[in-house]
């Protein structure tokens, strides 16, 4: 016979769904296996509360409870596995995190002495995950590459950059690590890609970033220009009376995006003066009235 | 066994986007495969667990990045825990 769900949370049966959402909450923070890795029984303390919070937390299932319709039994949940039996199976993976006690091991002494002794005295352990990192240039970021690292033993290692990948991304070849021992197998490269900065283009989440010069004559006149994308140059019109500062999207010319679509690249104009004044260009301005009526810092001085 | 990115949509019932912000927090690293993302049986008991968190205890997301960060920590010590129980049996075996 399964316990009374409300005993289960310690709630009375007038409890409202916010009380009984409470308690569960509290129960299952002390209670999850996962928060829990080396407390065995915690595993079917969770099951009940969770079980009978399927029960209460949904309004139609408590009212048939609470109406006799169903029992208690059968709220379990279905097979519900549980982090901890996989991160603890004794295969190192991806996750493990050596930095909760790397100073011991670094140490001198029986305590360090212990711990590398007893790595290697485990049969069949699975080899060490290696870690690497990888510059790649943006534009290799943007449309993906396949680069080599050189490994410390002289070997190397082909690694497929997938395209949109960002900076700090890491990747995860399997078997690519050191070798196992026994039955153990290889462990895995963790391969952390740094992408290197690039003079003109930036990346602001999917979409790519650039400052592009125009003349005077293009931002007054408008005209078509080509404007280089990490996928190579593409022709663009620039409207007529461009401005400094003005941005235009190129639609799907930015990072590749799982799934298929992209972003876009936006192009900041800035307007370049010639390097030497013309004297033309000199006469003109000296005569232009409305120019000089015309004050760009209205409103911020 | 192993997933493909869509078995493990699947599977584990997440949006897309969900996924995808998982897997750019790295709270998720499968295996990278010529064929694409793989979702090994821990990553999937660990995608249930960010889902417990979420949905369950009501961590927010940058719960969640802490409480990764210390379980992973937690199992890296209890195996080198386990790394030294098995030098003690070794040694206790060669007395």
């Amino acid at each position: 016979m399964a316990k009374n769900p409300y005993d289960v949370l310690g709630v009375s049966s007038s409890a409202s769904a916010a009380e009984i959402q409470k308690a569960y909450r509290k129960l299952a923070k002390k209670l999850h296996p996962d928060l829990n890795p080396g407390d065995k029984a915690a595993e079917e303390k969770f099951k009940e509360a969770a079980g009978a919070y399927d029960l209460l937390g949904d309004a139609d299932k408590r009212k048939r409870f609470d109406n006799g319709e169903i029992d208690a039994t059968g709220a379990e949940r279905p097979q519900h596995h549980f982090y901890r039996d996989y991160a603890d199976a004794g295969d190192p993976h991806a996750y493990t995190s050596g930095a909760g006690f790397a100073d011991f091991m670094d140490s001198e002494g029986a305590f360090a002495d212990l711990l590398r002794r007893g790595q290697r005295a485990r049969a069949n352990r699975r080899g060490e995950d290696l870690h690497y990192r990888l510059p790649i240039e943006f534009v290799e970021s943007i449309s993906g590459a396949t680069k080599r690292i050189t490994l410390p033993d002289g070997g190397t290692l082909e690694v497929k950059i997938p395209p949109g990948l960002v900076d700090g991304q890491v990747l995860r070849l399997k078997g690519k690590g050191a070798p196992g021992a026994g039955k153990g197998g290889p462990g895995d490269a963790l391969i952390e890609v740094e992408v290197m900065p690039d003079r003109r283009f930036t990346r602001d989440g999917d979409n790519i970033l650039l400052e592009l010069p125009i003349s005077l004559t293009e931002a007054v006149l408008g005209g078509q220009i080509r404007v280089p994308t990490p996928t190579g140059d593409v022709t663009m019109a620039v409207p007529k009376g461009s401005n400094t500062g003005t941005t235009l999207r190129l639609r799907g010319k930015g990072a590749p995006r799982r799934g298929g679509s992209a972003g876009d690249e936006l192009v900041k104009l800035m307007i370049v003066l010639p390097k030497s004044t013309d004297p033309e260009l000199e006469a003109f301005v000296e005569n232009w009235a409305k120019g000089k009526e015309f004050d760009p810092r209205e409103g911020t001085l | 066994m192993t997933l493909n990115k869509q078995e493990f949509l699947i599977s584990s019932g997440q949006r897309v986007q969900t996924l995808e912000f998982w897997l750019e927090q790295r709270w998720l690293i499968p295996t990278e495969a010529a064929s694409g993302a793989q979702f090994s049986d821990v990553d999937v008991a660990r995608a249930q667990l960010i889902r417990d968190l979420k949905s369950d205890l009501g961590v927010n997301d940058e719960g969640i990045d802490v409480i990764l960060h210390l379980i992973d920590q937690l199992h890296g010590v209890r195996q080198a825990f386990a790394s030294m129980r098995a030098a003690l049996d070794d040694d206790s075996r060669n007395v």
